[in-house]
């Protein structure tokens, strides 16, 4: 029985909502508008040019300040799917200057600072991809547990893809986006049942077909033993919240596993595809915002990312 | 007198009439579909090349494309004391009207033909084990009903089938398994949704497995197919339907197939270095909704080659045992492949081989 809560989910999606049809013919797409449609996108967020992942990353810390939810905070997990998004000083400058201390601005420095946390310390996260979000919550766990004195821990990931970069990964329609969560001990919003991580480093640099190809093993894979590791049955389960991806993926996956398709819960998804790794963050608080969730209800999160690595948490409301 | 034969170029046409010119002392009219007299001339020279010595003065290859009314203008009926019909499209995912161009009213036309041969003693209908559709549970060699299909290839087979049963003509029908490999050694040469299948979860491109592990698989060899053939057209052998497939016990399930396939693979360095996991078996729905999403990933290797196995996939779902006791009377003697040692040494080939995109090395040759 772990005594850690996961509570106070927000994000924040890139500011300019564009369809698919509009991206298809600024050529931001691999697969046609209509083949991204027939697989449940429609929607999709991009960050402006002047905006930057840093700059998503403290609209969700901005959230949670102003909801005054941001206090006590011993340290700061900041997780990037992109390496790149976790340094926001000028690669320019470096080969101006030949000074590497420009690949080494770290977001989550200027974000202890900016937030005034100057009693968090700092961890960066970035080579988990889509699956870093997970990935920081148990880490934050980790984290609580080896440190008796710590209360609380800020988990943030960020990311925008580079100008000129195609938005679409593995068949997914890709949004800019950023979200935050805090861990603590403090009984709030979920208790952190388990977490659990499958990477195959071997397939680290796997083609978007090998990606869908290991898609169904894998993420059933993950969902077993995720249960088996937390000691439950599918028959525990009352929501698996997913990542945004081909909708009839997880009618596959939710038959397979005998979870009920009415409660694989990825709302999001024609709004906003894939949000890298904010999907599970975003779902989940769609999730208590529509009201269907009761305490004590188990919801198994799940993510799949390059490296490649699947990951999932599971949580009970509180 | 000889023997026509259609489809004499293809697959199991060719080792057909390898197989016959050794056993009988025939004359053989190869007829083969062309387009033009340049493209019969080719067909010509290269079947005079694999054929050899054993074919020189005993076979004449005329042109004949069953989807026209002229298709056997050049061949004197009274010449023919037995026809071989080997000749179809044989895509699994053939569309309705080709199959009925082709197969059915192909095989209508060559009928036809047949009523005009005088001597003519036997006709013999290369079909498929499938031809029984839809159908569950024990299959005998007897004409079947119509149990719906689950690809027009079948249907077509089945309405050849069909056509030839009531044609009067001396019949006989070789309902032939789903042939995986040149001989016991394992040897690829004809890929097929078999290979195409296995090659999908040897590159990580699939996970899912359609069908249910318990499904008897009806495989076969060229070799004992083409054998199966040089024996049944034996004008002493009665005629009737065959199914020229190994006996129900000697038959491997899916289950078996997979668990062997990747047995084989993971002896090969390349596959294991990779950590793929063993598929899983879906329900059919979740198999078309594969399919379906298989269908979106424009030019990419999974839409490709799923689109092979999709129109067979429903067949993994409906278990059937091919009785053989016709087979077993009318050939004493047959020895149908070891199923298991067949599909380790065809795995064993389709990995080294790289499905036919580089040679197999001599080392591993002789394993095979
Ligand atoms: N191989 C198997 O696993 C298997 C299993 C069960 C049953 N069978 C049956 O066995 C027979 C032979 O199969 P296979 O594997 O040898 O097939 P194959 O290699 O595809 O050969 C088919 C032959 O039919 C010819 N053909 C196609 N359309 C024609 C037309 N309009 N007119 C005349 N000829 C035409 C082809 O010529 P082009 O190549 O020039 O088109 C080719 O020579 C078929 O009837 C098939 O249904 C095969």
């Amino acid at each position: 029985m772990s005594n850690v809560y996961v509570s106070d989910f927000v994000y924040a999606l890139g500011s300019r909502k564009t369809h698919v049809t509009e991206s298809e013919a600024a050529g931001r797409l691999l697969s046609s508008a209509e083949d991204l449609e027939s697989a449940g996108f429609a929607w999709h967020h991009l960050c402006e040019p002047g905006e930057s992942a840093y700059g998503l990353a403290e609209a969700v810390t901005a959230q949670l300040a102003e909801s005054g939810r941001l206090t006590g905070i011993d340290a700061i997990v900041y997780a990037t799917c992109l390496p790149l998004n976790g340094n926001i000083g000028d690669p320019g400058e470096f080969a101006r200057t030949r000074d590497v201390k420009h690949l080494m601005d770290f977001p989550a420095s200027r974000l202890q600072a900016d937030f005034g946390l100057t009693d968090a310390v700092v961890l960066g996260l970035n080579q988990q991809a889509c699956t870093a979000m997970p990935g920081s919550v148990r880490l934050a766990g980790a984290l609580l547990a080896a440190e008796p004195s710590w209360r609380k821990v800020l988990c943030v990931t960020a990311d925008r893809f580079p100008d000129g970069a195609i938005y679409e990964q593995a068949y997914n329609l890709i949004s800019d986006g950023g979200a935050a969560c805090l861990v603590g001990r403090e009984p709030e919003g979920f208790r952190l049942v388990s977490a659990h991580q499958i990477t195959n480093g071997a397939l680290g640099q796997a083609t978007d077909d090998e990606t869908v190809g290991s898609y169904f093993s894998f993420t059933h894979r993950l969902f077993r033993e995720s249960l088996d590791r937390a000691g439950l049955t599918v028959a525990d389960v009352d929501w698996v919240v997913t990542q945004n991806t081909n909708d009839k993926a997880w009618q596959i996956l939710a038959r397979l596993l005998g979870v009920p398709l009415d409660r694989v819960w990825f709302p999001s998804m024609p709004d906003a595809g894939h949000i890298i790794s904010a999907d599970n963050i975003v779902n989940l608080a769609q999730l208590i915002a529509s009201g269907q969730l009761r305490p004590g209800q188990r919801v198994v999160l799940m993510m799949a990312g390059f490296g490649l690595n699947w990951q999932s948490l599971i949580l009970e409301a509180v | 007198m000889g023997i026509l034969i259609t489809g004499a170029d293809g697959y199991l046409g060719r080792r057909a009439v390898s197989a016959l010119l050794e056993t009988t002392g025939d004359e053989f009219v190869l007829a083969v579909r062309a387009a033009d007299a340049a493209e019969l001339a080719a067909k010509r020279d290269r079947l005079d090349a694999e054929l050899g010595a054993a074919g020189h003065g005993r076979v004449t290859v005329v042109g004949a494309d069953l989807t026209r009314d002229d298709a056997l203008a050049d061949v004197d009926p009274r010449r023919v004391t037995a026809i071989v019909h080997a000749a179809a499209v044989t895509r699994f995912s053939v569309d309705r009207e080709t199959a009925q161009r082709v197969n059915v009213d192909g095989t209508v036309r060559l009928a036809r033909f047949a009523r005009r041969c005088p001597d003519l003693r036997r006709f013999t209908l290369l079909s498929t084990l499938y031809t029984a559709g839809r159908h569950t549970g024990d299959v005998p060699e007897r004409r079947h009903e119509d149990a719906g299909f689950v690809n027009f290839y079948e249907w077509s087979k089945w309405r050849a089938e069909q056509h030839l049963f009531d044609s009067g003509l001396p019949l006989s029908v070789l309902r032939l398994p789903t042939v995986i490999a040149e001989d016991d050694g394992g040897t690829v040469v004809q890929y097929n949704a078999f290979h195409n299948t296995l090659k999908l979860f040897y590159y990580g491109l699939l996970s899912l497995m359609p069908g249910e592990p318990s499904t008897p698989l009806a495989l076969g060899t060229a070799a004992f197919t083409s054998a199966a053939v040089a024996h049944l057209v034996r004008p002493e052998v009665p005629a009737g339907i065959y199914h020229v497939t190994p006996d129900p016990a000697q038959t491997l399930t899916l289950g078996q197939l997979i668990d062997l396939t990747f047995d084989v693979y993971e002896r090969d360095d390349n596959f294991r270095r990779r950590n793929l996991m063993r598929p899983i078996y879906c329900d059919r729905q979740s198999f078309d909704d594969m399919v379906d999403i298989a269908r979106r990933l424009k030019g990419g290797p999974i839409e490709q080659a799923v689109a092979s196995v999709a129109p067979f996939g429903t067949q993994l779902y409906l278990h059937k045992t091919f009785r053989n006791e016709a087979l077993r009377a009318a050939w004493p003697g047959y020895a149908a492949p070891d199923p298991l040692a067949l599909a380790d040494a065809v795995c064993d080939h389709l990995v080294a081989s790289r499905w036919g995109r580089q040679p197999v090395t001599r080392q591993l040759e002789g394993a095979l």
